[in-house]
């Protein structure tokens, strides 16, 4: 029994080792591939992947760049986690920032896409060009700070007393009450970005063939062609799509900044990245700044693990 | 794309008695001969004759002679299949038969009162379209591009109000006079700066001309390689990429901080470019088109015994132009709007961008001047899209992540 197991070790490793030595060679045979590789490889892990690494380590430590850091074991977690109320607000309000941004961009994006598609060849490119603008545009955000002004020369405030739906201004941007709606309304304007693209490229690239197929096999309307033929063709696009609205949901920075202020009433508009840059570049609180970028980094990872596992399952 | 009605034929082609070996493809619109030295293309109304060439039927020698009085002689191999654009029959070639067609046929055999497609007010583009949808659709986008576009018209409206019309009760989206002032104040404000004005626009461009020259010729090598050759390690290095698609430079803003002042680049452009060249956006982008290059064509040079550099240099980089404006684009917008006030320090090394938010931060006094500002800033990455929106969708088909 004994030799036999033996027998299989040694037979086991005999295939990992020729394994091995047949990796080798591909890598020997290829060493070119890896020249050129070679810069960007060393770029990218330098300021990509070392950063993960980076706020790992500091993440355990207090660490201000004047002084030495210090290693201090779970306690920037643990503050984060009892003690830092802010920080608390923080997760909730970019929770509520992803949670509905997020999927609703995500679907907005490909629904608009989709009907995009349908229009005429001239009209369709000046559709593309209104709804993907709005994620280009620089800080044009920065221009729903007259809309949503908080005195009655506002945009929306004049128009909503003129109509005579409220009598007094409201405080838009101010009144925790209201800040958040007033974000996710601008996130959301601005959320047809580079995934919206790639849908819009996606069903144009869908073989129409596919279609007429569809019809003649008992397709009888829009929802089932989508959910039949178009859905599965474009699980690429949708995937890189996915990414891109997890990223733009999780880095909500400069719109919350711009708009509500720095800090914000109550905190109201704190998003865990103004909290981050909040400790990393006004206080200089590197090792607290980097176990918040730890936890950040591990959310979106898991994520993508997550989305990519649920678009597996679509249109089969 | 659609790929139905290309056809492709390895073969090689004579002219002015020189032989070249490459590529025939006939496209719907244009023929074109890619080899390791040049490519053609022919469109099909420039072409005179084309002799040898059968609906439908296949040829192992083809003569096309161009209006011009070139002429070119193809010997395939394999054969090919051209439909002559010009051609009266283009309409007439043979078609296989389509489940319906036979359904209709049998039944006309056996008599059954065949139920005629009802008549439309409007003449169907696309089967299983409801009217009713169809009209909802068009209202509710016509509805949504306004709420998009209106806070754009809104900024590029304020730009122009004088100044009497910033603060009108109740404020309206169009100035009754439109008025540059806010854009000259602009230049006279930008006059005043400490460090002159000029300095800052030399250092966005520096930035923004260095970083992406820089990321397009990194990130294609890198992607070349990863495309087009099977290497131990390259899947993985890509599906790692992959993920740091997600990475934006908020969250690794701190490390990196971190890191630079390690490597003492803090206050140095280094800081900004070194992270611009390898962006994941741009490597992404330029592999996913790259795949869909022809395997042959690098083969075909490989067996002439050029080396990777040269078919890098020569071959594919000239076949990916469309991605190459993509990356451009990209690494443009984002190294254009760059404020990078967390890792410049100096005043005179500061960005356009980060200016132009200071001049923007100066109060009620400047509300025209900061309206002048937004539309300066978004003027720029949103002409650029315009003007190559067709390449950019492009290269965008081929963008999605394959598991």
């Amino acid at each position: 029994m004994s030799q036999h197991q033996a027998g299989l070790a040694g037979r086991y490793m005999q295939m990992k080792s020729e394994q091995f030595r047949y990796g080798w060679q591909k890598a020997k045979n290829n060493k070119v591939c890896y020249l050129f590789l070679a810069p960007y490889a060393l770029l990218f892990f330098t300021f990509f992947i070392l950063p993960i690494g980076t706020s790992i380590f500091y993440g355990f430590t207090y660490y201000n760049i004047l002084e030495p850091a210090r290693f201090i074991g779970l306690q920037n977690y643990i503050n984060l986690v009892l003690q830092d109320e802010v920080f608390l607000t923080s997760v909730k309000n970019t929770f509520v920032i992803a949670v509905i941004t997020g999927p609703v961009g995500y679907i907005l994006s490909f629904m608009f896409a989709w009907f995009i598609n349908e229009l005429p060849k001239w009209l369709r490119a000046i559709a593309v060009v209104i709804f993907y603008a709005p994620s280009i545009a620089g800080n044009a955000y920065s221009i729903f700070s007259i809309i949503f002004r908080g005195d009655a020369y506002g945009y929306l405030n004049s128009f909503l007393m003129n109509t005579g739906l409220i009598d007094a201004p409201i405080l838009w941007l101010t009144n925790p009450q209201y800040i958040m709606p007033v974000l996710i309304i601008v996130i959301l304007w601005m959320s047809m970005g580079t995934g919206f693209l790639s849908f819009v490229a996606g069903f144009q690239g869908i073989d129409k063939s596919m279609y007429e197929a569809g019809y003649v096999d008992g397709v009888r309307n829009r929802w089932q062609e989508l959910y039949h033929i178009t859905l599965p063709s474009m699980k690429p696009m949708l995937l890189f799509g996915a990414v891109m609205s997890i990223t733009s949901a999780f880095n909500v920075c400069d719109v919350p900044r711009a708009l509500a202020g720095f800090p914000s009433t109550d905190y109201a508009a704190r998003t865990v990245v103004t909290h981050l840059f909040d400790y990393g570049f006004s206080r200089f609180e590197m090792g607290y700044a980097s176990a918040i970028a730890t936890l950040l980094f591990l959310v979106m990872i898991l994520c993508k693990k997550f989305i990519s596992a649920a678009l597996e399952k679509v249109g089969t | 794309m659609s790929n139905k009605n290309n056809y492709k034929s390895n073969g090689t082609l004579t002219l002015k008695g020189k032989k070249y070996r490459g590529e025939l493809i006939a496209e719907e619109r244009l023929a074109k001969f890619i080899s390791k030295k040049m490519t053609i293309e022919m469109p099909y109304p420039d072409i005179a004759v084309l002799k040898n060439v059968r609906n439908g039927g296949m040829a192992s020698t083809i003569t096309i002679k161009m209006a011009d009085g070139t002429e070119y002689v193809y010997y395939l191999p394999n054969g090919l299949k051209v439909y002559h654009y010009m051609d009266q029959q283009w309409d007439n070639r043979p078609r296989s038969m389509s489940r319906a067609d036979e359904l209709h046929r049998l039944a006309e055999l056996r008599g059954e009162r065949i139920q005629k497609p009802r008549k439309h007010l409007f003449k169907r583009r696309h089967p299983n379209r409801s009217l009713g949808g169809d009209i909802g659709i068009y209202l509710m986008l016509a509805v949504v591009a306004f709420a998009m576009a209106f806070p754009l018209i809104f900024a590029i409206g304020s730009s122009l109000k004088p100044l009497d019309e910033l603060f009108r009760f109740p404020p309206t989206v169009f100035p009754k006079h439109p008025t540059l002032d806010n854009f000259s104040d602009l230049i006279v404000t930008m006059g005043q700066s400490w460090v002159p004005f000029s300095r800052y626009i030399l250092n966005t461009v520096f930035i923004t001309a260095v970083g992406t020259f820089g990321h397009l010729i990194i990130a294609s090598m890198a992607a070349f390689v990863l495309a087009k050759y099977d290497f131990p390690g390259g899947r993985f290095f890509f599906t790692v990429v992959t993920t740091a698609l997600m990475f934006s430079g908020y969250v690794t803003g701190i490390p990196n901080y971190v890191i630079m002042s390690k490597l003492n680049m803090i206050d140095t452009y280094w800081a900004l470019l070194l992270p611009a060249f390898a962006a994941p956006i741009g490597l992404f982008m330029m592999k996913q088109f790259m795949e869909g290059l022809p395997t042959a064509l690098i083969e075909a040079a490989k067996i002439d015994g050029a080396n990777e550099f040269r078919i890098f240099w020569s071959i594919v980089m000239p076949n990916v132009k469309p991605a190459w404006l993509t990356v451009i684009i990209f690494s443009v917008q984002s190294l254009w709007n760059t404020s990078a006030s967390t890792v410049i320090y100096s005043e005179a090394k500061k960005t356009l961008v980060y200016a132009l938010q200071q001049i923007q931060a100066g109060g009620i006094a400047r509300t025209g001047q900061a309206a002048a500002v937004t539309v300066v800033v978004m003027a720029v990455p949103i002409a650029i899209f315009i003007l190559s929106q067709s390449q950019i969708l492009e290269t965008m088909a081929s963008s999605g992540i394959k598991d």
